[in-house]
């Protein structure tokens, strides 16, 4: 896919401080959320972004989406740079970016209807005036799949299903007619029969309206078909990026194979081995020396304790970060 | 299989210690808490008209040598603070005296040799009027607030328990009344009762008791503590079964129940071992906080039963417009509330287990 | 189709005040509240017209007049100066409702400011605020009021002013942790992601959210102002300019009411501030009930009596661990017609077996397990059938007879262990609970050993033992809440969604462990999930589960290789799988019935692909599928296949 860039990201990353010196200890610790990511989104691409919790995933949504503050790092949009903007100068920005949250149920203000909450992203901007605002909203509800609009117009979120909650949500991204859509999670609440339907119209918005996606997920088994390219993202940083059939039908990183290999497959004859990492994620204060995934990692060997491996181009477009690689 | 507690921190250690920072940065903060106390005694007394010290040297039967003596003596001759000579009216003075030579400080010193002045009535040092009378007041309270806790607790319970049936709407009723019920009102309801009914009429003991046998003093006191007792109680109980019911009532629908039902803990074991610790814990936490509402009822009920405590002595104060006490009754009871409120908050600390640092 | 639905099931389009005001309407509490506080108002308002003399009026009062009783012409008596006590007690609520709503009105615009201010944010702000209200919540307040108003001028102003700027602390409390829970909501966030600056977002997102928690909280500032307004008047600070009922009172209590037997001086007054007093603690508890709706019923509640007693006994030669013939459970709620959330559901597990039970959220699978141990919620209620296990019909039992039967004999792994654990005793503590009360002879000494064991058995070190719920990882509190499982060597467990709400690869070492465990102990294990994937990899037989009735049951192979129910169909259909990542996901239209709405014939039908008219009305039994397996689906297309 050559098209233009849209959305590019460079050493990006962000330290949050925690604990406060006290009386007793006065070591500042921090937790490396996100640490020195690479990502290049292009026009009407979709990438997922998959990882388990803490891995910065969705640190990584809320820099891109200027809701936090890296900590170094560029993020450049149409190749200007947005990285430290301030409220003033991020607004015309963020009609071009949007974000989709996991809970749908959650990012809907429950005191609202459906109405105000689509028609707010117009109003905050000063878009159009009553007719056109209306005319708005009907599409953008429309398209989200809300038809027809004048049913829900009146309705408050708690009188709908989870489901047309999270259309209601794209909705109110869509009708700023965004270039970019940040998801989060968005199909992680809903029912196995209901995800199907938001990541289709994800996937369709990217056809009729051109918008790049950035899917954030922590299911591998759900990127599918629907994305273009896949980054898995282990401790802050992106460990393995690829298009979709290199990520899924031959990984190179041990974490992604592992990832892969647990996810269950829905017929009882496929049933095969599975690579079950033990432990849990470290806790991102205390990063292992060396290459972050060595404690457990399965194949790891003693180098891997001290040298911390680069992201190494496997293809034009596939990259993996581990020293066994060669 | 390996040990899968990576995540699990050395948190034996971590909790000593933070229950030690967590211990000495309470304190630290009562002590601040009581610091403000006094900065605002002492400039509130000063601002608003009626500055104890100066209002005894305006009272027209002084004579003139004695005002000098009162005015050395609290040092009123003194700048209030540095920069102003007075408050009220607003005076500035100089700003390079010695810190040492003001009215602040002064004041300051002499709190903490336990000097507060003279009360404008009896001529006493205040100090000693309050100290008397502290103990009676935390009698009072003492008596009251283990009282109140008890059946507040014990029908929050059996309310939570067979929750809407008979027995919960009924504790349900009596506590909103209670709970309606203005303190010195019912005080003097049951006053007007006792009185009638042969109960003591006031006060701490019957006159002439001094010289009676040490048995018999204790239990004239404690017929005079009955009445007083009971008001305390009944205004303080509805409180508590109203926190201990919804208390309980969210602990009784918390999962942590059901897996006990599932292991099969019969309905007793149940309560005892599983909700009762888990509810009683906000409790605590509102036993502190009321404790500065306790003596707001205090007030009201030792001026109702001339019982002599602190909230007494408030009354008095008040009506004699005798400064002096009014402004040290009022820090002992700030002091005192804090320092409970303290010791609860340790209490709590230590109490639940998931309690490390905010 | 959606419209349809939506039009029938939903509730009529309303504003959110509105709805509000509806339900405080059918609150009697806030209504008897509001009732009482309107009726002091308007005696207020309207004193001169309802009273019979003048306020406090001397004239024409002679000696005689002093403490009156109650007569026709002074209604309540008069006072220690002659005058009518119910024009006093009428023109005494002007000044309680004065105070205590300006006071109020002072507290709330304070505290509600500050409140909002430290929790929106937050930063050296909150610090600040939040430490001064610290200090000032914790020095009483009454005797600060006193202080305060006895070195000023006790005048209606002053008492307002002091009362009022006093009594902001608890708001500010109330308030600050209220905006922080409204903000930490993701809506705020995509107020933010839209560009809304902090003004939109406090106004359009905050506010909405902290009014109705400000509103009770003033009503509860209201009913404290007028009694700190009484109590300063009962002690002799009061304006002397007009009549208080707290004034009343100090006057007959001070002048001789007591002793002249005038008790009608001392009620009137008295019965005017608990009058309002009550009526504002009504309100605020109805408009709390209102605000949080809690059901006021728990686990410790008495159960319905199960209905269905035929004494059926268990047949068949090959007796299975567990057997469940014909299970239904209604949910009964007053005034409602009984929601049907299981209807005749049967399955058997034999010994060493696995389980699935698949189905989207509210298809009953909870209520089902919930139903074999007799754990149902208050409202839940078994109508039917019966539950075999060891010999006993299970919906037999008396309470006690069901208690030895639970944990020693089936021991159930709930969701989310965090809830599941008493978060106040430690982990061992809690599994050795299960030991002592199940094995009565088990040594003592040896019950700390076992805990380790089964500790180890699940992969956790000895020395987490004696260690609290919260200080585990979710991981490690599920291994716990497993080895809680075993420590009574139950014959079946049941694990209800053991795994939602971890990530993927502790998910994993947990699904792990319970195969490991299911093929070291020998367990037959119920494993309720909505993951089709897990079970496909896991378990022996899937019993599927769509609107509160068997969909399919069938071992794995066949509903995964050869679902005949057209649910299963389009659930695996909709169910991404990883070994063809370029197919394109289906869906199943619609959304699953709530159980209050099910739909009349076959619950799958408004969703059905394969939907016909009889589907619509006939609700399908449960047919057999000719062969070998034991395969049923409850569909009228499978009927009468061969």
């Amino acid at each position: 896919m050559n098209a233009e860039k849209i959305l590019e990201v460079r050493g990006l990353k962000k330290y949050f401080e925690v604990g406060r010196p006290s009386l007793f200890s006065r070591k500042k610790e921090s937790v490396h959320a996100v640490d020195d990511v690479d990502l290049t989104l292009r026009r009407s691409e979709v990438i997922a972004l998959v990882g388990e919790s803490g891995c910065g995933k969705s640190t990584l949504a809320l820099l891109l989406m200027g809701l936090e503050d890296p900590t170094d790092g560029t993020i450049l949009f149409e190749n200007g740079d947005i990285t430290h903007l301030n409220d003033s100068q991020r607004k015309p920005l963020r009609r071009k970016i949007q974000m989709v949250f996991q809970d749908p149920y959650e990012s809907l203000n429950p005191t609202q209807t459906i109405e105000e909450i689509v028609t707010e992203p117009l109003k905050v901007h000063g878009l159009g005036d009553a007719a056109d605002r209306a005319e708005r909203v009907r599409k953008a509800m429309e398209d989200a799949g809300l038809k027809p609009a004048g049913v829900y117009l009146k309705r408050y979120p708690h009188e709908l299903s989870g489901g047309q909650r999270q259309r209601v949500v794209i909705a109110s991204a869509l009708v700023l007619e965004p270039e970019v859509i940040v998801a989060d999670e968005p199909v992680s609440m809903l029912d196995v029969s209901i995800r199907a339907e938001v990541i289709n119209l994800l996937a369709d918005l990217r056809v009729t309206r051109q918008i790049a996606v950035i899917f954030i997920t922590h299911d591998l088994g759900s990127v599918g078909f629907f994305a273009d390219r896949v980054a898995v993202m282990y401790l802050g940083r992106i460990v393995e990026i690829g298009t979709m059939l290199e990520v899924l039908e031959q990984p190179r990183h041990p974490y992604t194979k592992a990832l892969l290999s647990v996810i269950p497959v829905p017929n009882p004859r496929l049933r095969h081995e599975r690579i079950i990492l033990q432990g849990e994620t470290p806790n991102p204060i205390n990063l292992p020396s060396g290459c972050r995934f060595h404690p457990r990692c399965p194949v790891a060997v003693e180098k891997c304790k001290v040298d911390d491996p680069a992201l190494f181009d496997l293809s034009s477009s596939h990259r993996a970060a581990c020293l066994l690689i060669k | 299989m390996p040990d899968s507690g990576i995540a699990l921190l050395s948190f034996r250690e971590d909790i000593l210690l933070n229950r030690f920072q967590n211990l000495i940065r309470r304190i630290g903060w009562a002590v601040l808490t009581i610091a403000f106390v006094i900065v605002l005694n002492f400039f509130l007394f000063r601002i608003l008209p009626g500055d104890p010290a100066r209002a005894g040297v305006h009272d027209p039967r002084l004579k003139k040598d004695a005002v000098e003596a009162i005015r050395v003596r609290f040092g009123l001759d003194k700048p209030v603070i540095n920069c102003f000579d007075s408050l009220n009216p607003v005076k500035f003075g100089n700003c390079g005296v010695n810190p040492l030579e003001t009215q602040f400080f002064i004041y300051v010193r002499n709190l903490f040799i336990g000097e507060m002045g003279f009360s404008y009535h009896t001529n006493r040092p205040v100090t000693e009027i309050l100290a008397e009378r502290l103990w009676n007041t935390v009698l009072l309270i003492g008596a009251g607030q283990i009282l109140s806790v008890i059946i507040g607790v014990v029908f929050g319970i059996a309310a939570a328990w067979k929750a809407r049936t008979n027995i919960d709407y009924g504790a349900l009723t009596v506590s909103l009344l209670v709970w309606s019920l203005p303190t010195f009102w019912l005080g003097i309801i049951l006053l007007f009762w006792g009185s009638a009914n042969g109960f003591p009429i006031g006060g701490k003991a019957t006159p002439g008791m001094s010289s009676m046998p040490l048995s018999v003093r204790w239990g004239d006191i404690a017929e005079h503590m009955i009445l007083p007792t009971i008001t305390y109680t009944l205004v303080y109980m509805g409180e508590y079964m109203l926190i201990m019911r919804s208390s309980l009532l969210d602990v009784l629908s918390e999962d942590y129940i059901l897996t006990a039902k599932a292991k099969g803990l019969s309905t007793f074991q149940i309560l005892r071992d599983h909700a009762l610790k888990n509810a009683m814990l906000p409790l605590v936490t509102v036993i502190a906080i009321n404790l500065g509402f306790t003596v707001a009822g205090a007030i009201q009920i030792e001026s109702v039963f001339s019982w002599p405590g602190l909230g007494l002595s408030i009354f008095e104060a008040v009506n004699r417009r005798d400064f002096p006490v009014l402004q040290g009754a009022f820090l002992l009871i700030a002091v005192a509330v804090i320092a409970a409120n303290l010791i609860a908050d340790l209490t709590y600390t230590y109490l639940d287990p998931r309690v490390k640092m905010e | 189709m959606t419209e349809l639905a939506l039009k029938k099931n939903a509730p009529p389009a309303s504003s959110y005040l509105l709805d509000f005001w509806r339900k405080l309407q059918k609150n009697r509490m806030g209504l008897v509240g509001l009732g009482m506080l309107l009726s002091i108002t308007l005696a207020a308002v309207f004193a001169p017209v309802i009273s019979p003399y003048e306020p406090s009026s001397t004239a024409d009062v002679g000696a005689g007049d002093i403490y009156q009783p109650p007569s026709a012409e002074h209604l309540f008596g008069t006072d220690d100066a002659g005058t009518d006590i119910f024009t006093n007690f009428i023109y005494g609520s002007r000044v309680s409702l004065t105070v205590g709503f300006f006071a109020a009105f002072i507290s709330i615009v304070v505290g509600g400011v500050l409140g909002i201010v430290a929790g929106f944010f937050g930063g050296r702000w909150e610090n600040f605020i939040m430490r001064f209200t610290d200090i000032m919540l914790v020095i009483p307040d009454l005797p600060l009021i006193v202080v305060v108003v006895a070195l000023t001028k006790p005048s209606l102003l002053n008492i307002i002013f002091v009362i009022g700027l006093l009594g902001w602390t608890t708001t500010a409390r109330v308030v600050r942790s209220q905006t922080l829970a409204v903000k930490s909501r993701k809506f705020v966030l995509r107020a933010r992601a839209i560009g809304a600056g902090r003004g939109h977002i406090i106004w359009r997102h905050v506010l909405p959210l902290v009014m109705p928690i400000l509103v009770v909280q003033a009503v509860l500032v209201v009913s404290l102002a007028v009694l700190n307004e009484s109590t300063l008047a009962f002690l002799g600070l009061s304006d002397p300019t007009t009549v208080s009922w707290g004034q009343m009172l100090n006057y007959a209590f001070g002048r001789g009411a007591m002793s002249t037997g005038a008790w009608w001086a001392l009620v009137a007054p008295g019965f005017g501030i608990v009058w309002v007093v009550l009526g504002l603690t009504l309100l605020g508890q109805g408009l709390e009930q209102v605000l949080n709706p809690r059901l006021d019923t728990h686990h410790l509640m008495p159960g319905r009596p199960n209905v269905g007693k035929e004494a059926e006994v268990q047949s068949g030669a090959t007796k299975p661990v567990l057997e469940v013939r014909n299970l239904s459970i209604d949910y009964v709620s007053q005034g409602k017609a009984p929601a049907h959330a299981i209807e005749n559901v049967s399955f058997s597990l034999k010994e060493g077996e696995l389980l699935g039970l698949v189905g989207e959220s509210g298809c009953g699978k909870t209520t089902l397990m919930l139903g074999l141990l007799r754990l149902l919620p208050q409202a839940g209620q078994i109508v039917n059938g019966s539950v075999f296990f060891g010999g006993k019909n299970l919906t037999m039992l008396t309470e006690e007879e069901m208690n030895a039967v639970r944990w020693s004999g089936i021991s159930i792994i709930f969701q989310g262990a965090m809830n599941a654990l008493n978060p106040v005793r430690t982990v061992g503590d809690q599994i050795g609970e299960a030991i002592i009360k199940h094995m009565p002879g088990y040594p003592k000494e040896k019950i700390q050993g076992r805990i380790t064991e089964l500790l180890d058995l699940v992969g956790i070190a000895a020395s987490h033992k004696d260690s609290f719920p919260h200080q585990y990882s979710g991981g490690m509190r599920q291994r716990a809440m497993i080895a809680m499982a075993l420590a009574c060597n139950p014959s079946v467990v049941v694990a209800d969604e053991p795994t939602t709400a971890l990530d993927v690869m502790v998910q994993a070492q947990i699904l792990e462990l319970l195969a490991e465990l299911r093929r070291k102990l020998g367990l037959a294990v119920i494993f309720v999930t909505h993951d089709l994937g897990v079970v496909a990899e896991m378990c022996d037989r899937v019993l599927v589960m769509y609107g509160g009735v068997t969909a399919e049951y069938a071992d794995v192979d066949t509903v995964y290789n050869d679902p005949r129910h057209p649910y299963t169909q389009e659930l695996l259909k909709a169910f991404p799988d990883l070994t063809k990542p370029k197919k394109k996901l289906s869906s199943i239209p619609g959304y699953p019935p709530r159980l209050d709405a099910l739909p009349p014939g076959c619950r799958f039908a408004p969703r059905c692909p394969a939907v016909f008219e009889r589907c619509r009305t006939e609700q399908p039994a449960i047919h057999a599928i000719p062969g070998g397996a034991e395969h049923v689906a409850s569909c009228h297309l499978v009927e009468g296949v061969k």
